[in-house]
Parts: structure tokens; C-alpha cells; sequence
């Protein structure tokens, strides 16, 4: 029953954190709410983690391979970056990041969302230290994963190169250089969302 | 992956073998208990090396413990 609650608590913090980095308003009360989502994402994170280092031996933690936890967890959180990416990606079309306060904030949020899932991924390794933590089979998912997200970013760089190609320049008028480097960063972590997804899938499939 | 054409006793062996768990057979041959799981589930085809360390931990030959399953 506790750990229920604590289940609902922790999703109920997580969807107000991820409102607050994709739809929510600038600031509220003077506080930075996109800062605020990233922390509070990053401290569900936390305690997710926490929470599964709990679970008896026999559990979920038994069920699932570290492998595909990491992958769920990596899957989850680069989603949100992206997501948040995207939906900020307006702030790029302004002038160049050194006079665009709005576009460096949200760059910001990214680069602080991605250290925090580095940081996050390390203690994960770190959790399992000892342990075998990989074998033939993971290797083979992440050999499969690999390829998918190659291929996702072989997609996406063609795609780019052909729009940037043959689109008239007068219509090309949203996408100034910050523009597009924003995309390149939406299209490497578009390419890491398929790798985690991909590898989830697999594990999950493996399951079932 | 919907399954694999090699078949495997490795289930019935671990039983024989004082039911043997999951997770003695993977640290006996140097994998994670999930990789035990899908091959017992029939989800997964291992290497020769595995197949050879599989046998090896239950002291019979390879082909006692794989089958191929198409004919």
C-alpha cells in the first residue's frame, strides 16, 4: 500500500515536472519553471531508483535484465528531451544564441537534462557492479539497437540535406543557422531515443 | 523475435540435476539469469561457445542438450 502511494506520488511529480518543461509558463512567483521541471524530473529519477533498489530478490528487479531497465530508463528520459526540444525549437529562429537569452535558456535545459541522465545511467552501472551485467544476448540487442539508430540518423541527414538542397531560400526563412543546428542536436537525440526503444522492445519481446 | 529453430533440454536437464536454478546455470556459464529465461523460452539461439558451456555445466555433450528443430 505504501509503495503504492509513493508509485502515485512519483508519477504524479513527474507529469507535473514534464508539464512544466514542455507547456508550462515562463516563470511563476520569479522562479525559472523550466529549471524547476529538469530538477524535479531529475529528483523522480532518483527515487525511482531508489524505490527499485528495494525491491526484494524475486521481483521486478529479478524480472528485468539490467540491460533493459537501463534501456526503459534511457528510452523515458531522452523522449523528454526531445519532446522538449521540439517544442522549444521556435526559440532557435531568433538571432544567433549569444544575443538570444531564449534560446540559450532552453539549451541550457537540455545540456542539464542530459548530464543528469549521465550522471543517472553511471550510478545505475555502479548499482550493479559485480554482477554479471552483460552477456552474448545484450551485446546482440545492442548490436541490433546500434544499427537502427544509424539508420534513424542516415534518414534524418538526408532529409536534411535534400529540404536545405532544393528549398527556394525565401521559404527557408524559419530555419537560420541556429535553426539547424538545433535540429542536428533533435536529430542525434531522435537517433538515441530509437536506440533505447529498439533495445527495450527487444528485451521485452525476449519476455513475452 | 518470434522464436528459434534450436530446440533445448536445458529446462529438464536443471531438474534432473536437483533442480538446479536459473540463476547457478547462468553464473555457471558466465550469463545473466534473463539469457537463461529466453533460452528456455525458446527466444533465443546461443553461440557455440554458450551451447558448449551450457553442456559443459551439466557435464553432457552438446547435442543432449540442442536439438535442431527443422527437418
Amino acid at each position: 500500500m505504501r509503495r503504492r502511494g509513493l508509485f502515485i506520488g512519483l508519477v504524479t511529480i513527474g507529469a507535473v515536472a514534464i508539464w512544466l518543461l514542455l507547456a508550462g509558463p515562463a516563470r511563476v512567483l520569479g522562479f525559472d519553471t523550466g529549471n524547476t521541471g529538469v530538477v524535479l524530473l531529475t529528483l523522480v529519477g532518483w527515487c525511482a531508483l531508489y524505490l527499485v533498489s528495494r525491491i526484494p530478490d524475486g521481483g521486478l528487479g529479478e524480472t528485468m535484465s539490467r540491460g533493459e531497465w537501463r534501456a526503459w530508463l534511457g528510452c523515458a528520459f531522452t523522449l523528454v528531451i526531445g519532446v522538449y526540444s521540439l517544442v522549444h525549437a521556435h526559440a532557435f529562429q531568433g538571432p544567433p544564441l549569444t544575443h538570444n537569452p531564449d534560446a540559450n535558456h532552453v539549451g541550457r535545459n537540455v545540456v542539464m537534462m542530459l548530464v543528469s541522465w549521465m550522471i543517472f545511467a553511471q550510478v545505475l552501472e555502479q548499482r550493479w557492479r559485480g554482477a554479471v551485467r552483460e552477456d552474448e544476448r545484450d551485446r546482440e540487442i545492442e548490436a541490433r539497437a546500434t544499427g537502427w539508430a544509424r539508420m534513424t540518423l542516415v534518414v534524418l541527414a538526408i532529409a536534411m540535406a535534400v529540404l536545405l538542397s532544393f528549398t527556394p531560400a525565401e521559404r527557408l526563412a524559419w530555419a537560420p543557422p541556429p535553426m539547424i543546428g538545433h535540429l542536428l542536436i533533435v536529430g542525434l537525440i531522435a537517433s538515441c531515443v530509437v536506440e533505447y526503444a529498439v533495445t527495450a522492445l527487444s528485451y521485452w519481446r525476449d519476455r513475452h | 523475435m518470434a522464436g528459434t529453430a534450436v530446440r533445448n533440454e536445458i529446462r529438464r536437464l536443471r531438474f534432473e540435476r536437483g533442480e538446479m536454478t536459473q540463476q547457478a546455470l547462468a553464473d555457471a556459464c558466465g550469463v545473466t539469469r534473463q539469457t537463461v529465461i529466453a533460452l528456455e523460452a525458446g527466444k533465443y539461439a546461443p553461440s557455440l561457445e554458450l551451447a558448449f558451456r551450457i553442456a559443459h555445466a551439466f557435464g553432457v555433450r552438446i547435442e543432449e542438450v540442442f536439438q535442431w528443430g527443422v527437418t
